[in-house]
């Protein structure tokens, strides 16, 4: 019997409604993976889950004393948080974003929510970065710019497991929002993933404080340099540099 | 047809050994690094060199110093800096910032500025242009 490339595991059975799923893969700015390991810390999420592949480095993770897998699944309530230790090796991101998306599904969620930065080359220039959002469907991306401030995403790539998840939740006629936040693109940018919380704290009537976060941020960056410097080679095997770029035909 | 299969498994096993190849080579490149860092207790940080028109931009990530400790040395092709970095981040602990960047091209000396906001420090050059002017005909 042959076996999947990939596996979700639940801890225990995962039972609930209205699910949303939210996933922080490193990419551009680590913006997601700040974004996604505040918010489930803040809100005290708990470990549900975990994802196995053969696949995936062999490397486990230590913390507290306590053996921890590489890509975990939290929750609290009908949020979901997919967090990832790694940036998603090249031959894993089309697996997993189906398996993602086939598994939100068997839960009846609601809706998938990638959290990303958008490589901004003048970044330095700007105080409060803009959040842009992306839907795969209309009823999704209604809901989201119903958000005051927030603009649409409308020309461009994206490259990498956000862009794999969004279009093929296009094509299943399944809601998956893409939230993105003016970054840098290859050092970690707290305060970009503090824009992006501050959108979701809206969207979804979520109680969010993000002072600490941006108290923390030269901590953080210091943290997270080493994640950022293999996250920027990975993205490299994504041409994500292409997001820097327009698209080059008009149809 | 079976000669086909063959070539073709070749060439998968071909690209596969090349992607370990630079996968060692990447490996090889942290744990260089990172001893380096150990080592001698500094931090390499992360940075990026681009060139716009005229001018060289080099910004490196540098959260934990201040301005004030920034210290900046420029060559015509090169560029040196060094600062403290306070980090309350475990096996960090206090450190120091040392980043030696050979210049893709030459700069003017005398007309380069620097910048540091919020952990990222930004170098902007002006290069240094050699040559004579053509008309169009």
């Amino acid at each position: 019997m042959s076996r999947e490339i990939i596996e979700i595991v639940e801890l225990e059975p995962i039972v609930g409604e209205d699910f949303i799923v939210i996933e922080g893969f490193p990419d551009v700015g680590l913006v997601g993976t700040i974004a996604t390991s505040y918010l489930a810390e803040k809100l005290e999420m708990v470990e549900v889950g975990y994802v196995e592949s053969d696949e995936l480095p062999p490397i486990v993770s230590v913390r507290n004393g306590k053996i921890l897998d590489l890509i975990r699944i939290y929750r609290k309530g009908n949020l979901m948080a997919f967090i990832s230790e790694i940036p998603i090796p090249l031959t894993l991101i089309k697996p997993l974003s189906q398996k993602i998306i086939e598994w939100a599904i068997s839960k009846k969620a609601r809706m998938i929510v990638s959290l990303t930065g958008m490589p901004e080359p003048a970044r330095l220039n700007i105080d409060i970065p803009k959040v842009y959002v992306l839907g795969s469907t209309k009823r999704v991306l209604e809901e989201a710019l119903k958000v005051e401030g927030v603009e649409k995403f409308t020309d461009g790539y994206i490259a990498g497991i956000k862009g794999m998840i969004v279009k093929e939740s296009f094509r299943r006629n399944f809601d998956a929002l893409l939230v993105l936040s003016q970054a840098h693109f290859n050092y970690p940018d707290p305060g970009s993933a503090a824009q992006v919380l501050i959108y979701l704290s809206k969207l979804f009537s979520i109680t969010l404080d993000v002072s600490p976060l941006l108290e923390s941020a030269e901590e953080l960056k210091l943290r997270l340099r080493d994640l950022m410097r293999r996250t920027a080679q990975a993205m490299q095997d994504v041409q994500k540099s292409r997001e820097l770029e327009l698209p080059a035909v008009y149809l | 047809m079976s000669s086909r299969r063959s070539l073709w498994k070749y060439i998968l096993d071909e690209f596969r050994r090349i992607e370990q190849e630079l996968r060692s080579m990447e490996e090889e490149f942290y744990i260089k690094l990172k001893g380096v860092e150990v080592m001698r207790g500094c931090i390499t940080p992360l940075y990026n060199v681009y060139e716009s028109g005229d001018e060289l931009i080099i910004t490196a990530d540098m959260p934990g110093t201040s301005k004030e400790e920034i210290d900046i040395t420029v060559g015509e092709d090169y560029v040196k800096i060094e600062a403290p970095c306070r980090s309350p981040v475990r096996k960090i602990g206090e450190g120091k910032y040392i980043l030696h960047i050979r210049l893709p091209v030459e700069i003017d000396q005398e007309n380069v500025k620097a910048r540091y906001k919020e952990g990222v420090l930004e170098i902007i050059a002006r290069k240094k242009m050699k040559g004579v002017k053509i008309k169009v005909e």
